[in-house]
């Protein structure tokens, strides 16, 4: 199995703080990894310092996507390469049109492949599908984007882009916070349908709850920055009945 | 030192015009224009713009013309590319006076319950405001202007046009536009009016809109300013509004160098409603400013002022909104919003939206913002393939979308769209250089 994701020991900041201090990840191609710890691990930062968020500055280490360093491209070349991060907080953006930026968002990812821009039908079509497997109504087409949504509908709308845009590599950050279960439901089945030899996945998750209904084949625990426990989908489970203590501790020790 | 219209070259050339219907309102409105001059920046209401320039133009033009334009000499295929794909009766208007291109539209308006005579014909059964010195400026140098009048009931097939030329084709040129409309009772009438220069040379162009709405009639007017980056436009509109009757008006400019309109409704009529909403764009050293005054005299009525500007290069643009609400004038619903985005850190808005409030039972809100393009936003659409250049022209086509999209007649999105994108291409050019 090859690697699609290979993170060495990276370091990041915001400001003057570092956040990841010397965190080591491989994600090989048709992997489902969580990535869980709790709060100010440096997990919603790990997502954002792999789409590209300037904000946030890379003080060492690498990553490399496909065995290609990444850092040093724009967050919309990462995007074209196939890099997806469903953001925890998605932004409302009222006055664009949801499916106009879903066709602006194909197309960009075609035209980097060197393919023809998707014509109307076919991407209504496609939409409307997509749309169908996870339960949205399709007037959600026609709506600013995210603009109004509720907290679920925003997740849902960032797993239909998802599902339209076909990533390689998929992170999802926080995705199950705020859902309800049949929203969850809806979520898990947009990213099971995506499950696929040549694709992976990274869960960034605070809960085991998503874990039963996406099942990982790796799970990590990030802890001030690094990760200091990984394991299958058991460890979820022990960490949903033990805490996180015991793991920080360990790693501490 | 700021210039001032020289009074002696106004009366002459007000002298030079011959005698005809409107000789004596032009005297009366030289000498009351003569009392006070061009407003100066000591005025509250002219504090951000400068008439200065408008005076010179005008001292060049009155000390070497009769004070007015002479009729264009444009071709069918130049008012073909200014109309675009507008379906509406276009009258071509120069120096407020319809030409020979308008007899078609003017006929089939006729029939169809507008009648539409030169204002000379009209001095017994219409008063000519004088009011303000713009207004009595306007009067002084009226070659014409054009009264319309729309009978009771009628429903027309489509919008009245009117394209305004101004005639900079050669020497800085003037004109005075004057336009009464008159809307009868539940009468709906829609006008697409359009500014534009005919030519690159500096031009002072001086309009006056004096519009009453009958009980239950409904007037929705998209002006739309185009003209080149030497043009002086002032306009003023007077509005009443009586009963039942409803006003939409959307303006939108997006060229000229020195912009003022003033638009004045008076809610003198229960369940009424006034909408005026607005776009502005400006880059270079443009200047906008946009006065817009809903004055509420009786109640229950609705008022809403929208505006949004986007302002880049050194241009400075203005919003001042106000509502009254008189005493008496309860259950009035007044609302005035200006959201601005700056995408040079030379350009400057000034706004304020206010209110004054005489009567118990009211609604009124209003509120300025000021802004950048959202940051949060660029990443989330960078983050889904777009590159931050096509980010930041979506975000700033958005800001102004919700105006356009709600635009009071269908006729006019895909043109307004079309002044407001290449606007847009030419600004986000420029702040990328």
């Amino acid at each position: 199995m090859s690697t699609m994701l290979e993170i060495k020991n990276l370091h990041a900041s915001i400001g003057e703080i570092p956040i990841l201090r010397g965190l080591s990840l491989s994600v090989g191609a048709g992997e489902v990894h969580a990535i869980m710890g709790p709060n100010g691990s440096g997990k919603s930062t790990l997502a954002l310092v792999i789409a590209g968020h300037e904000d946030y500055k890379v003080t060492g280490g690498s990553v490399l996507f496909d065995g290609q360093d990444i850092l040093d491209l724009e967050p919309e070349e990462r995007a074209r390469a196939g890099i997806f991060l469903g953001f925890q907080y998605p932004v409302e953006i009222p006055g664009v049109n949801n499916a106009y930026l879903l066709k602006a968002a194909v197309n960009a990812g075609r035209k980097n492949r060197g393919e023809t821009e998707i014509d109307a039908f076919e991407f209504l079509k496609l939409a409307r599908e997509k749309m169908s497997l996870l339960e949205m109504d399709p007037s959600f087409l026609n709506r600013g984007v995210n603009e109004g949504f509720s907290g679920g509908e925003k997740k849902r709308n960032e797993i239909l882009q998802m599902a339209m845009l076909e990533p390689r590599l998929s992170i999802l950050d926080e995705t199950d916070s705020g859902l309800d279960i049949d929203a969850l439901k809806a979520v898990a089945k947009g990213v099971n349908a995506l499950r696929d030899p040549a694709r992976s996945i990274i869960l960034v998750t605070h809960y085991q709850r998503l874990l039963d209904y996406i099942e990982p084949d790796h799970v990590h625990v990030l802890s001030k920055g690094r990760i200091v426990k990984s394991g299958d989908k058991s460890l979820a489970t022990e960490l949903e009945e033990r805490g996180y203590d015991w793991v920080q501790e360990a790693a501490s020790a | 030192m700021s210039a001032v219209v020289n009074q002696e070259l106004l009366e002459a050339a007000v002298d030079r015009i011959a005698d005809d219907n409107l000789t004596a309102l032009r005297k009366k409105a030289v000498a009351s224009f003569g009392n006070t001059g061009f407003p100066s920046v000591k005025n509250e209401d002219w504090r951000y713009t400068d008439l200065s320039p408008a005076a010179e133009l005008s001292n060049i033009h009155l000390g070497t013309a009769e004070g007015t334009d002479s009729e264009s000499q444009l071709t069918d295929s130049q008012i073909g590319d200014w109309i675009g794909d507008i379906d509406a009766h276009w009258i071509v208007l120069s120096n407020g006076i319809a030409d020979a291109r308008s007899s078609a539209a003017l006929s089939a308006l006729a029939d169809a319950g507008v009648a539409i005579t030169p204002l000379s014909e009209n001095t017994e059964s219409v008063q000519v405001t004088i009011d303000d010195p713009l207004t009595s400026f306007n009067a002084s140098l009226l070659n014409d202007g054009l009264v319309i009048r729309v009978a009771e009931n009628t429903k027309l097939d489509k919008p009245i046009g009117l394209l305004v030329l101004h005639n900079a084709a050669s020497s800085s040129g003037m004109s005075q536009t004057r336009l009464v409309v008159e809307v009868g009772q539940n009468a709906v009438v829609q006008f697409v009016e359009m500014q534009v220069s005919a030519g690159d040379s500096p031009y002072f162009a001086n309009s006056v809109m004096q519009l009453d709405l009958a009980a239950g009639a409904q007037a929705d007017i998209v002006r739309m300013q185009s003209c080149n980056d030497e043009h002086i436009q002032i306009s003023k509109v007077i509005a009443q509004i009586n009963e039942d009757a409803v006003l939409q008006y959307a303006t939108i400019d997006v060229g000229g160098h020195l912009v003022r309109s003033d638009i004045v409704a008076n809610i003198v009529g229960a369940r009424s409603r006034v909408e005026i909403s607005g776009v502005f764009l400006a880059d270079g050293r443009q200047h906008i400013d946009n006065h817009i005054l809903t004055d509420h005299t009786v109640g229950p009525a609705k008022s809403i002022q929208n505006f949004r500007g986007i302002i880049g290069g050194r241009a400075r643009c203005v919003f001042n909104g106000k509502a009254i609400v008189r005493e008496g004038a309860d259950g009035s619903d007044a609302e005035q919003t200006n959201h601005n985005l700056l995408i040079s850190d030379t350009a400057e808005i000034d706004t304020k939206p206010e209110l004054e409030i005489f009567a118990d039972d009211v609604k009124c809100s209003h509120g300025a913002t000021v802004g950048q393009l959202d940051k949060a936003a660029i990443f989330y659409l960078r983050s889904r393939g777009l590159s931050y250049e096509q980010a930041t022209i979506l975000l700033t086509r958005a800001f102004t979308g919700h105006i356009l999209a709600q635009l009071p007649i269908d006729a006019v999105k895909n043109h307004v769209d079309k002044l407001v994108e290449r606007k847009l291409d030419a600004m986000t050019e420029t702040a990328a250089q």
